[in-house]
């Protein structure tokens, strides 16, 4: 973020904290692979012993559908 | 108090959107107004010292004969880069942003009249360099590039994330010097896909010429379609 013109990543962006059920190791990484790859997700990290998932995303660009997408894919279940 | 300073911080976040509304649309006239010429316009984007400079030197070297080139250099306050261009002799237009960390739209427009739009195939405005505002602020380009050099370290993509994924193309440059710095390419490498599935990245050393053959493909194949696009109308 850029304190001279008020421009910057963090304007626009949501962030979203997920509780996610049934993560394994290896699903949690794929998750965080899957994330990030959609469009406007800048930022994601997921403890995957507890399940807990945070994403930080500019709605205008990515649909909460799609991320929730992403968990229903892999049969996961996720709460906000 | 408070409430009159919340209500403070919620007019900023409003006029900001109306900025970034502005800017898109002006950057969606300049758009339109090269995509009719056949304009392949490039936003080049990195931080100071990656190497946007030196690439563009490297270009001209290779393409000013093939191809038809303009540049615009963005810088804050000095022509340093834009007398850099001027000594091989292609088109270059100068703007500072006076303390500005970014070029934005209007600035292009203002100055696209100077450009000879009929007889020219590659326009690259090289951006401020900046990893984080430029990304937020299209110009009227058909593609952003982002130019990442190995001492800048190799968690870059994953600190600024929005450039790398708004980037057509990113160029790794100074690969030369991987064997005296700790980067991991394949980490980096990684990352960038991973914030950007499939992601057209591009290895060159500007100092000993790797990859830049490659980096001109790329260009030549852009220019091509862009020309072809016009053509269709
Ligand atoms: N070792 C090495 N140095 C480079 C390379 N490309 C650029 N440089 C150097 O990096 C410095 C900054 O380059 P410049 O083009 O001005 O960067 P800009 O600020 O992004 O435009 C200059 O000293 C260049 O000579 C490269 O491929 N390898
Ligand atoms: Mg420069
Ligand atoms: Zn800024």
């Amino acid at each position: 973020m850029c304190k001279e013109c008020g421009c910057g990543e963090t304007n626009g962006n949501t962030r979203l904290q997920f509780t996610v059920h049934g993560y394994t190791e290896d699903s949690a990484k794929e998750v965080e692979k899957a994330l990030f790859g959609l469009p406007g997700v800048l930022f994601v990290h997921i403890h995957a012993h507890d399940g807990s998932t945070t994403v930080d995303y500019q709605p205008g660009k990515t649909k909460l559908r799609d991320i929730m997408g992403v968990f229903d894919e892999r049969g996961l279940e996720a709460d906000l | 108090m408070l409430a009159g300073r919340q209500g403070g911080i919620k007019m900023e976040v409003r006029v900001m959107k109306n900025v970034l509304g502005e800017n898109d649309r002006v950057a969606a006239e300049n758009q339109a107004m090269f995509a009719a010429k056949g304009v392949y316009v490039l936003n080049l984007m990195g931080s100071p010292g990656s190497g946007k400079t030196t690439l563009l030197e490297k270009t001209m070297q290779k393409l000013k004969d093939e191809l038809r080139m303009a540049v615009i250099e963005g810088d804050l306050f000095t022509t340093k880069d834009a007398e850099r261009i001027d000594r091989y002799g292609v088109p270059v237009i100068q703007i500072n942003t006076a303390g500005g960390c970014h070029l934005d739209a209007p600035m292009v427009q203002k100055v696209a009249p100077q450009l000879d739009l009929d007889h020219l195939d590659l326009l690259v405005v090289e951006n401020v360099g900046n990893l984080v505002c430029p990304a937020e602020f299209a110009v009227g380009e058909a593609d952003k590039g982002v130019v990442l050099s190995i001492t800048e370290g190799d968690d870059k993509p994953m600190k600024y994330p929005l450039i790398f994924k708004e980037s057509a193309v990113i160029v790794l440059n100074k690969i030369d010097i991987l064997p005296y710095c700790n980067f991991d390419r394949t980490a980096a490498r990684e990352d960038i896909t991973t914030l950007h599935p499939g992601a057209n990245i591009i290895e060159v050393s500007c100092t000993q010429g790797d990859g830049l053959d490659a980096w001109c493909d790329w260009l030549r194949q852009r220019v091509a379609e862009t020309k072809a696009q016009a053509q269709k109308g």
